[in-house]
């Protein structure tokens, strides 16, 4: 695989000659079979020849299918007593190997093609003591597809503890290698999917948008998955051609992706020419169907030869921009996957020699492990793109946190403004109650007692009589403010204990009639005072005028779960719409306040002033 | 009826008015007092910054025959000095409140300490129920209005001296409410009645007081003051429940002691969980 491998091989079979040579008993020796004599068929032709190996099929019998039968005979100096090993890097694409007439392995149908590929994997075979001889010879079967690597690489033979090793290392570095980056590539490009379908920025104008970024990153990664898969498939899920040509086609498709992808890195996805390369690399991608059917199903690899120079030179125009772009001064991301770019484009250039042009047959491309770069390049990008945002989170979150303070201040200084407002309502509406209260009560009598003073006509009883009523005022208005709202049984209790005097002072017996009511709940502090005054009122007629010797108060709870309270007299009576007491006016007037009905019937001996709160 | 009357004879009204006065009548309910024929005179100390009104209480207790004005002052400080001499006794503190070095309830409570005895009465402007309530804490057994007339003031002491203390529907609601022993039985006489604020403050405070304060009130007590709550007079009451109006007054005579020597119990826990008194006192 490795000229320099190979020479030190060489160099260690000839001090193995050397030695053996040298030493009292000789020992087995690492060979490797270069010379063959080879019966090819193809196409129903037969020829023997002999030839060199590696026998690479496609360079021999380029667009054809057919059957090879090398045969290698080989000296021992005797016959070996530990077990050998046969090293193959490559062979197929289905074979049979006879030692001596005996069949070591066998991998494939040889009648029929373009199934299974056994030319992938590099091959081991333990040979046991007993079969080598000091004369021996290796036949090898193979048979080879159209364009699929088939042929046969040099053998080699020695002791299994020193070819072991050499088929290991090139196992690993090709199988388990190829493995690990098949399974990378497939995680990056899930995750580069899944960034894609999850990362919508729904910021901008119009539509929430996702980034083709994610998209173009995560077709490459896929598609290269199915292009180098095919290093380690065996069995592939369709017979040759077909399966040949997804993978190719996966191999384009991740080319075009790539290169949309670093136009993406670049920010020039809006650019007009990328425009143009977005098209031109759809028709690359129909026309690597064509070339690809060409070149495999009807045997002319020129057009997938042509194919792949359109694209590799478009793909290199592309490469140089971009790295020149790089070098110009760009983005960190642009820089960093131009790196992985320029590093890749000198990979692929190498396996484009090694593959192509030389005749190397055995290795697998090298492009398969840089373009692991491209992945960690995305990586990279996805890091600091998330960097970016959570810093931007962390601002948006310091602001919004200053906003929400200063937003708090000044619902708090509102709503202190409108404490205070409301507390200055309540005290001007406390205010007008009170001054009114002393404007009806207090004011009114202190006056009158004034008048009555200054007539010189009122007797000093009739002074002495309205100066306590004024004082009686005071009293009940300062009880106003201790009663529960609604209380009215309470308010009744209330007046006649203010009252006993006047009671006691007339020949009146007052009878106490009165329930248990519920408070009702839409009598407030000043419809308590209203009814306190009507009440006060309706009792004060009776006691100055009436001249009655009964006094009866009632207090029913009604029907409709409001109260009703009749103050009953067996009194003079009077008229109530003809007779124009300031005291009866007044008496409606507060009922209406307090949307009580009022009810006044009056003959002689019968005198009722009902007052209905519902 | 003539004032000028009434004032030397000392009796409230004529026996025909008592009959109205009891059906109409509240705490002021008058019935005579045997005294087993010995006339006893109480000793009245009036405490009043006020010259003209000391002046007219003063009038009115020595107007009276059976009263006797021990002396009148003007603050609280005289009050103490005149009680702390040992010479001066005392049946009958009346006081006013509002002094100008104190409050008239330090001289209640110094009196009560000096003599448990003397039965303070309280002269109050209004009778609201935040004064009244403190001075009946603080040992006083009733209180008169600054407006009263003369008789009715010598009545009133009178009256208190033979066991019947005034009390307001007000000031009964609201010892109802603060001294509730059984909550659902209070619920029931006085649902109707009880302001839903203080119903749901006493709530509010029920953990903290309910210790001290449950139990307070007999059964008894509270329903005469759930009657007084609604306006009935101690006749009425009586009537109502069965009893003499005797037995009604000294259901609130009683009242007034339990309120006064709960509260004091109350300051010496007060006292003793601020760390103002020592555990074992």
């Amino acid at each position: 695989m490795k000229p320099c491998c190979l020479l030190k091989r060489l160099l260690l079979c000839c001090c193995g000659l050397v030695l053996a040579g040298l030493a009292v008993s000789a020992q087995a020796l690492t060979l490797e079979l270069r010379q063959a004599q080879a019966l090819v068929t193809v196409q129903g032709q037969t020829t023997r020849e002999t030839v060199s190996l590696p026998y690479h099929w496609d360079r021999h019998h380029a667009g054809l299918a057919g059957e090879a039968t090398f045969e290698l005979p080989f000296e021992l100096a005797q016959a070996p007593t530990v077990p050998f090993g046969l090293y193959l890097p490559r062979l197929g694409n289905a074979y049979e190997i006879w030692l001596n007439g005996i069949l070591l392995q066998q991998n494939g149908d040889l009648q029929y093609g373009n199934g299974p590929d056994f030319a992938k994997a590099p091959r081991h075979i333990v040979i046991s003591p007993g079969l080598l001889r000091t004369h021996n010879l290796f036949r090898v079967q193979i048979r080879a597809d159209v364009g699929r690597r088939g042929g046969l690489a040099p053998l080699t033979l020695g002791p299994d503890e020193e070819v072991y090793p050499l088929y290991l290392h090139d196992y690993r570095w090709r199988s388990t290698g190829s493995f690990i980056v098949v399974i990378a590539s497939l995680l990056i490009g899930l995750a580069a999917f899944a960034l894609w379908a999850t990362q919508v920025d729904a910021a901008g104008p119009g539509r929430p948008r996702r980034d083709p970024l994610y998209l173009y990153a995560g077709v490459a990664e896929l598609c290269w998955t199915v292009a180098i898969s095919d290093a380690i498939i065996e069995h592939p899920p369709f017979l040759w051609p077909w399966w040949g040509m997804v993978a190719l086609a996966a191999t384009m498709v991740w080319v075009g992706s790539m290169i949309l992808f670093c136009a993406e890195v670049a920010g020039w996805s809006r650019l007009r020419a990328v425009t143009w390369l977005r098209r031109w690399l759809a028709v690359l991608l129909m026309a690597s169907v064509a070339a690809g059917t060409t070149s495999l199903v009807y045997g002319y690899p020129l057009a997938m030869t042509l194919l792949y120079a359109v694209l590799g030179l478009t793909a290199l125009i592309f490469v140089a921009t971009f790295i020149w772009k790089a070098a110009r001064g760009a983005s960190l991301p642009h820089k960093i996957v131009a790196a992985a770019v320029l590093w890749n484009t000198l990979v692929g250039l190498r396996d484009l020699y090694v593959f192509r042009l030389s005749q190397a047959y055995g290795g697998n491309t090298l492009l398969r492990y840089s373009s692991v770069l491209f992945g960690l390049a995305l990586l990279y990008i996805v890091i600091m793109r998330f960097r970016v945002a959570s810093a931007q989170a962390r601002d948006l979150n310091a602001n919004l946190a200053a906003r929400v303070a200063q937003k708090e201040q000044e619902l708090e200084q509102s709503y202190r403004r409108v404490e205070q407002l409301a507390r200055e309502q309540e005290r001007t509406a406390e205010r007008t109650r009170i001054l009114r209260d002393m404007h009806d009560g207090v004011g009114a009598h202190i006056s009158t007692a004034i008048r009555q003073m200054e007539s010189g006509q009122a007797s000093h009883v009739e002074v002495l009589q309205t100066l306590r009523d004024s004082l009686d005022q005071l009293k009940l208005s300062i009880d106003a403010m201790n009663l529960s709202p609604g209380d009215i049984t309470a308010l009744l209790a209330n007046l006649r204990y203010r009252l006993e005097p006047r009671f006691k002072a007339s020949d009146i017996e007052l009878q106490w009639d009165v329930d248990l009511v519920l408070p009702l709940a839409r009598l407030d502090h000043a419809a308590m005072r209203q009814l306190q005054y009507m009440v006060f009122e309706s009792l004060s007629n009776v006691l100055q005028h009436a001249h009655a010797t009964q006094l009866r108060i009632e207090l029913r709870s009604t029907a409709q779960g409001g109260a009703r309270l009749r103050v009953i007299d067996n009194g003079c009576g009077f008229e109530p719409e003809r007779v124009k007491r300031r005291g009866l006016s007044s008496l409606r007037e507060r009922a209406a306040a307090i949307a009580a009905s009022l009810l006044i019937t009056s003959v002689a001996g019968n005198t009722v002033v009902e007052i209905e709160l519902n | 009826m003539d004032a000028i009357e009434r004032m030397k004879s000392c009796h409230p009204m004529n026996m025909g008015r008592v009959g109205i006065a009891s059906a109409g009548g509240y705490g002021y309910a008058r019935h005579r007092i045997k005294y087993g024929g010995a006339k006893q005179v109480w000793r009245v100390l009036v405490v009043e910054d006020d010259p003209q009104t000391r002046e007219f209480f003063s009038g009115s207790v020595s107007r009276c025959a059976e009263l006797r004005l021990a002396a009148s002052v003007g603050t609280v400080a005289e009050a103490k000095a005149w009680l702390d001499d040992n010479a001066n006794t005392v049946d009958v503190l009346l006081t006013d409140l509002g002094l100008p070095d104190g409050s008239g309830l330090e001289v209640i409570r110094h009196a009560r300490r000096l003599n448990p005895a003397c039965e303070p009465l309280v002269i109050s402007m209004f009778g609201d129920e935040d004064n009244v309530l403190a001075s009946i804490e603080a040992g006083a057994l009733g209180y008169i209005h600054k407006d009263s007339t003369p008789d009715d003031i010598a009545q009133t002491i009178l009256d208190m001296r033979a066991g019947a203390s005034p009390i307001s529907p007000m000031i009964a609601r609201r010892v109802l409410s603060k001294y509730q022993s059984d909550r659902r039985q209070n619920n029931r006489v006085l649902a109707p009645v009880l302001p839903s604020s203080i119903a749901i403050k006493s709530e509010a405070t029920e953990d903290g007081e309910a210790k001290s304060q449950r139990g307070l009130l007999s059964p008894r007590e509270q329903e005469v003051l759930a009657l007084i709550a609604r306006g009935f007079s101690y006749a009425e009451i009586a009537r109502l429940q069965g009893l003499s109006v005797h037995t009604v007054q000294t259901h609130i005579k009683n009242l007034y002691g339990k309120l006064s020597v709960h509260s004091k119990s109350e300051a010496v826990f007060e006292a003793t969980r601020m760390g103002l008194l020592s555990g074992h006192d």
